[in-house]
């Protein structure tokens, strides 16, 4: 035999099945050429070249705007207020759109046509679709802009995925009689419950808010400590616990019923309309587009925590957890490293559909003018400003929410296809 | 079947409590305060005169928040540390009590704190009393400004320096000379207070239990009974917007839906018919495109050209026309509305209908039906068909909350006056009265949707019977 055998462990399987539908995989082609352009949105639209050559030799600007921000070095402070487009420079290298989302052309402003003739010195400069009202590059924008599309749709979906595993796998593995407590873990759990919550979270309100507004990564921080502290009571009550277990009464367990439980939350989330939702949480916070990504990512995992928990029930049953549970694994053991990775591939579909759903979302929201900050061009701004704008404005920033849309629900169908083991032949 | 239902309404319940309660929440951590907001704003820093009609601005104030329930404790109990008192919901101002809680958090001493909030008040009241003359404008207005700021801001800095100015207003005019022990009193209270201070009291936990009156009994008894409470904005009860507006959005969702099953059910069949034929293509690639369209691009490009922007003018974008326009007025105020409210859903249902209708005709029973000659119709139609239908109609449970969350998309957009620009307006200017009222109503109306998907379920197919389980 000259050929090699097909793999045959299941990703193989996976990956032969996905390639095989080829609008998916034309689409995860293009969704990668867009993810290039986020990541490099700073050096594909910018008016700071990236390169330049004075008196004292070549500069990279783009470059050292990065060190800066993570602190290697200074930008020197005539760059601050420098006019780069008007600038001389001996040599110099510009981005391929020489605009920054915030440069504005007064020479081209009031919505210059992409169709006509333009203020501009030559084709090198042209606004190639066209500008808004203050003269600010349509493309350039749109470059940006797809930079916090993807950032909502990956972050927002991150969150996602990490409750909707953990609470669905939970529910699904543990189910309503699984996981059990002794009666002394249980009452002294109860009883902590309070002073755990007052110390994680009411004691540290004022901290955890003066975060909040002052930015969302110290927020996480102080809510991480807060779940420390949390999960510090936790320990203290299994402590406590187990010198009341002594007494027979304590040592017997009680059942969990975990799946309930999460049936009723995800039962709650579906019942509110999820952009009601939404807009309520961020309606009332200061705009930040780290909290849209959170609200996002926390009001969208319903459908992962499904599709986790069928998956765990046909799981929890197999032989190989059957077997952990014989050698004596602990429960947490076998959920996490031996149940959940088999079950996870159909998480891929609900995170494909719901990077499409969240980027959606996010280009409502600063549609409708709420939770983006004010200076932030998005792709649902863009659109917004289109209200009183000739007709061609409002296609191109539409257009892109529209492509990056049907990408990942493309995807998301190619994933269906390839894991959908009903298709197996 | 009668059974099964009951149990499913027992279990909207507790869903509902805790919607009602998460909705609550949020209205009580949101900034400002409402009845300054009705009462068109103004607050401390605005009254001048005598110390007589501050108190009668003040009472009120105190009287509409009494109106608004306002001055009662939040929730039936509440977990707070030992430095809070539990009586701190009494004072008026929303601010005020802001501004406390914050001292309490600084300096734990709340008889301390007390007496300096009650030094302020003295002092204002001074204030207003001192007689206007040619002299002490500039001063009077000085004095008024700082002590507006004492109430609000707890920071040290921002105390000490409001006290040296008011200090040299007092000392800028012979009037106000009067003032002075006022004044020493506020600074003396308040050196007072941060000496005596003990604030690790704010890391014993206390839980206080209020009873039954309170905030949010008041506001749920009453929502059970049909009592939404009054709008902020302009004082009429809720009720009435809600109606109006629910009806609007139930009456657009239903036509929406209704649409979407008459063409989604024939074309899906149509297409799983002559699968893989050239028709079935375009409309699988037409409809997976309408799916993934996003609606307020598509509601902008078409009021961008066929509602009088650079194009035609075929089509009122705005509102749903007047209530005494004849039905053709509505019906073509709805048109773009409806559309746009409509080719999402029907995409969906359609590529489900297909999915559902090629599966059912891979079936054993359908070659069984053609093997003993049946023509082609009966077989589509008869048996193909009436069991594809069983996940399309599951369906419902999803096109409908749907159809909902579509409202707040595109009545924003075509200013139509449903439940979501209802709550979107409120939303923005923190009209909670209504934006708890519709949040309630979205959620019973999603869940009666689901209820109304299961039922159907059950109807359509013999084999599911609710009441065994």
């Amino acid at each position: 035999m000259s050929n090699t055998p097909l793999k045959q462990d299941y990703w193989s399987y996976v990956k032969r099945q996905f390639s095989k539908n080829r609008r998916a995989v034309f689409s995860a082609r293009v969704a990668m050429f867009f993810a290039f352009v986020a990541i490099f949105a700073d050096f594909i639209a910018n008016e700071k070249p990236w390169a330049f050559k004075d008196q004292t030799g070549w500069h990279f600007p783009i470059v050292k705007e990065y060190a800066s921000t993570i602190g290697l070095g200074k930008m020197p402070a005539e760059w601050a207020n420098m006019r780069w487009l008007e600038a001389e420079f001996a040599a110099v290298v510009r981005a391929p759109i020489p605009y920054s989302p915030t440069t504005q052309d007064f020479n081209n402003a009031q919505f210059a046509s992409p169709f006509e003739a333009q203020d501009i010195p030559s084709l090198r400069w042209r606004h190639w679709l066209g500008t808004e009202k203050i003269g600010r590059d349509v493309l350039a924008a749109l470059v940006h802009g797809t930079r916090i599309a993807f950032t909502v749709g990956l972050v927002a979906m991150s969150i996602a995925t990490f409750i909707g595993v953990l609470l669905g796998a939970m529910a699904g593995f543990f189910g309503d009689d699984r996981l059990r407590f002794s009666r002394g873990s249980a009452t002294t759990g109860i009883i902590l419950l309070v002073p755990a919550y007052f110390y994680a979270f009411q004691a540290r309100s004022y901290t955890l808010g003066t975060a909040l507004s002052e930015s969302f990564l110290l927020f996480l921080w102080h809510f991480l400590i807060s779940i420390i502290i949390l999960l510090g009571f936790g320990v203290m009550a299994w402590l406590l616990a187990r010198p009341l277990q002594r007494v027979a009464f304590f040592k017997q367990k009680v059942f969990v019923p975990m799946d309930i439980f999460v049936q009723r939350l995800i039962e709650i989330l579906v019942s509110i309309p999820r952009l009601f939702l939404i807009i309520a949480i961020v309606a009332i916070a200061k705009p930040s587009i780290m909290l849209v990504m959170a609200v996002i990512g926390l009001t969208s995992w319903t459908e992962i925590a499904r599709f986790i928990r069928a998956e765990l029930l046909k799981v929890r049953n197999l032989e190989y957890v059957e077997a952990a549970q014989a050698l004596g694994y602990p429960s947490w053991r076998i959920l996490f490293r031996h149940a959940i990775p088999n079950a996870i591939s159909p998480v891929l579909i609900a995170v494909a559909f719901g990077i499409a759903a969240a980027i959606l979302v996010e280009g409502f929201l600063s549609f409708i003018g709420i939770g983006i900050p004010p200076e932030m061009l998005t792709w649902g701004k863009l659109l917004a400003l289109s209200r009183n704008a000739p007709w061609w404005f409002a296609i191109a920033p539409g257009f892109a929410i529209f492509i990056t849309v049907t990408l990942f629900n493309l995807i998301g169908e190619g994933l269906t296809d390839a894991l959908d083991p009903r298709q197996k032949k | 079947m009668f059974q099964y239902i009951v149990k499913r309404i027992l279990i909207f319940i507790p869903t509902l409590f805790v919607i009602s309660l998460f909705t609550f929440m949020l209205s009580v951590s949101v900034p400002g305060d409402p009845v300054e907001q009705m009462m068109g704003g103004g607050g401390s820093a605005g009254e001048m005169g005598q110390s007589s009609s501050k108190l009668a601005s003040e009472r009120s104030y105190i009287d509409k928040r009494k109106d608004l329930g306002l001055h009662l404790p939040v929730f039936y109990f509440a977990l707070s540390n030992a430095a809070t008192p539990d009586t701190l919901y009494r004072i008026p101002r929303k601010q005020h009590q802001e501004m406390l809680s914050d001292l309490i958090r600084q300096y734990g001493n709340w008889p301390q704190i007390q007496s300096y909030y009650r030094s302020i008040q003295q002092l204002d009241l001074a204030i207003a009393d001192i007689p206007s003359d040619g002299t002490n404008g500039d001063a009077k207005i000085g004095m008024r400004d700082e002590t507006y700021m004492l109430f609000i801001h707890p920071e040290d800095f921002a105390i000490s320096g409001s006290l040296e100015k008011m200090d040299v207003h007092t000392k800028a005019a012979s009037s106000m000379m009067a003032l002075q022990p006022k004044l020493q009193a506020v600074i003396q209270a308040y050196s007072e207070m941060k000496a005596t201070a003990t604030p690790r009291l704010n890391y014993i936990p206390s839980v206080h239990w209020y009873g039954f009156d309170s905030q949010y009994h008041r506001w749920i008894t009453r929502f059970l009974i049909g009592d939404f409470g009054i709008s902020y904005q302009d004082g009429r009860p809720v009720k009435d917007a809600v109606w109006l507006a629910v009806g609007k959005t139930i009456l657009i969702s239903f036509l929406s839906i209704l649409l979407t099953y008459l063409i989604a059910i024939p074309v899906g069949v149509m297409s799983a018919r002559k699968r893989d034929s050239k028709r079935d293509q375009i409309v699988t690639t037409v409809l997976f495109i309408l799916y993934s369209l996003p609606s307020f691009w598509v509601a902008t490009l078409l009021i961008n050209f066929f509602g009088g922007g650079d194009f035609y003018d075929w089509f009122p974008t705005y509102g749903l026309g007047e209530p005494d326009d004849s039905i053709w007025v509505k019906i073509h105020h709805l048109i773009l509305p409806l559309f746009c409210w409509t080719y999402g859903s029907l995409a969906f249902v359609s590529r489900q209908m297909r999915g559902a209708m090629i599966n059912a005709m891979g079936q054993d029973y359908i070659r069984t039906a053609r093997a003993k000659g049946l023509n082609d119709d009966t077989v589509i139609w008869k048996h193909a068909f009436k069991n594809s239908l069983l996940p399309i109609i599951t369906l419902f449970a999803t096109v409908f909350p749907f159809a909902i969350s579509g409202s707040i998309v595109l009545e924003i957009i075509f200013a139509i006056p449903g439940m979501g620009k209802l709550a979107f307006e409120a939303l923005v200017a923190r009209n909670y009265p209504i934006v708890y009222t519709v949040v309630m109503f979205s959620a019973i109306l999603t869940m009666l949707g689901y209820l109304i998907a299961d039922i159907a379920y059950a109807m359509v197919d013999p084999r599911i019977s609710f009441s065994k389980k």
